[in-house]
């Protein structure tokens, strides 16, 4: 609504002759509006006024009385039927209990409240860890899956690797798909001393040595590697596991324990 | 006794709010008629008319404390109240809270005493005799009957627009001619 309303809406308005969407409109407008608010008053005074016009009637004596009676007998539903000084008291002593009410609320709702945040936070980690654990699960299944899929390949390459030297105990066994992946494993393998690893190449048919990854034995000499990253693709022409620095390196450079060409 | 009968609205309440019955029923002395006569004349039955007194009343007696004489007068509190209480129920709502501190009637004129009334009732009824009888018949609808504008319209038949202007015509007039 843009400005006051008319004053003979407001007489409307009081009379209670506006339909519904009329009537709100104005209304939304007089709640905002202190000056609106005065003249609505005016306006139901001026039109209280008709009831004037209706033909004078006595009520019976009777009700005057049952008023009377109806006061006398229900004083208790009556509020604050006290003078000031007394209200005040009262309403001191209301005020101490309503405090301490207050105050042992207070206390309550934080105590409640801080279990429940306890509560919630429980909640929460044990519904991380679910999401963890299923996710975890997730992997490793789809992880064993891959594996056996490379296991049983007809198309992958076998590969069974050999001590470089004349001791033939260090075995390794590769199974190569140039889409689907690498699964190696190796068996009776020496130790090695504090800063060394081994690691697995693939030497492709054409180029350098691509790593597949480092490994440590156990303590029976066995080490696997699953599924490593490796380019996608490439053919290989053999394996090999040298002995490195701790976390490996980019091209081989130690000595050559396993060895085996594919095909 | 005379002093009590002379006492103002406002020092009468305050003595209601204070727990003082002869304050309620000189109250109620002062102006039970106009309240009982606007209920009767929407309800046109009298118990039921006089069930709307006693609740007003005691609706007095039990908020008398939420009352501000400054800002209202008690007569226009009770008259409104009256009318919509027993408007409500004619339409068999559910009663209007009317809360004192809420509803409150500025009345133009002051009603405090028998000779104040009727000097009223005279001035007021004067004024709805200047109305055209469909003006005076749309207003009696619209505030004993409680209808809007378009119950009028339904009612008497008349369109829409047409009531709306008799109704505005006749909020004017009674604006202009009673204001004090």
């Amino acid at each position: 609504m843009n400005g006051h309303p008319q004053p003979e809406e407001l007489d409307l308005l009081a009379l209670g002759a506006l339909d519904l969407d009329e009537r709100q409109a104005l209304e939304a407008h007089v709640r905002s509006c202190v000056e609106c608010q005065r003249r609505l008053e005016e306006a139901r005074g001026r039109l209280a006024l008709l009831s004037l016009t209706a033909p004078t009637e006595t009520p019976s004596p009777r009700v005057r009385q049952q008023l009377l009676d109806r006061i006398r007998t229900r004083p208790a539903t009556a509020p604050a039927r006290i003078g000031f000084r007394a209200w005040l008291q009262q309403a001191s002593l209301t005020f101490a209990i309503a405090s301490l009410v207050l105050f042992a609320s207070t206390v309550w709702l934080g105590y409640a409240n801080r279990e429940l945040f306890r509560l919630n936070e429980n909640l929460r980690q044990q519904i991380a860890a679910l999401h963890e654990s299923a996710e975890r699960q997730r992997q490793e299944t789809a992880r064993a899956r891959a594996v056996m899929e490379v296991l049983s390949a007809p198309d992958a390459v076998r590969v069974t690797l050999v001590a470089a030297q004349a001791r033939p105990l260090p075995q390794g066994r590769a199974f190569y798909h140039a889409r689907k992946g690498l699964v190696f494993t190796a068996s009776n393998l020496q130790p090695l001393p504090s800063g060394k690893t081994y690691q697995l190449w693939l030497i492709p048919a054409e180029g350098k040595p691509i790593s597949a990854g480092v490994f440590d034995p156990d303590a029976q000499g066995a080490g696997a590697i699953l599924l490593p990253p490796l380019p996608e693709g490439v053919a290989a022409k053999a394996f090999a596991v040298t002995v490195e620095p701790a976390g490996g390196v980019p091209q081989p450079t130690g000595p050559i324990v396993l060895i085996g060409t594919a095909g | 006794m005379s002093d009590d009968t002379a006492a103002s609205d406002a020092a009468l309440v305050r003595r209601v709010e204070a727990g003082d019955e002869a304050a309620l029923a000189l109250l109620y002395d002062r102006y039970a008629n106009l309240v009982y006569s606007v209920a009767f004349r929407v309800l046109r039955d009298k118990p039921a008319a006089e069930e709307v007194l006693q609740d007003i009343f005691y609706q007095l007696w039990r908020t008398a404390d939420r009352f501000d004489p400054a800002r209202g007068s008690l007569p226009g509190w009770l008259l409104v109240a009256a009318r919509n209480r027993a408007i409500s129920r004619l339409r068999r709502q559910n009663p209007p809270a009317d809360d004192p501190a809420r509803l409150e009637v500025a009345l133009p004129f002051n009603l405090e005493s028998a000779v104040a009334q009727r000097q009223a009732m005279t001035k007021v009824q004067s004024s709805m005799q200047q109305l055209p009888p469909e003006q005076r018949q749309a207003l009696e609808m619209a505030y004993f009957e409680g209808m809007t504008h378009s119950e009028i319209a339904a009612r008497t038949g008349e369109p829409l627009g047409t009531v709306k202007s008799r109704l505005r015509a006749a909020v004017e007039t009674l604006r202009r001619v009673l204001n004090p």
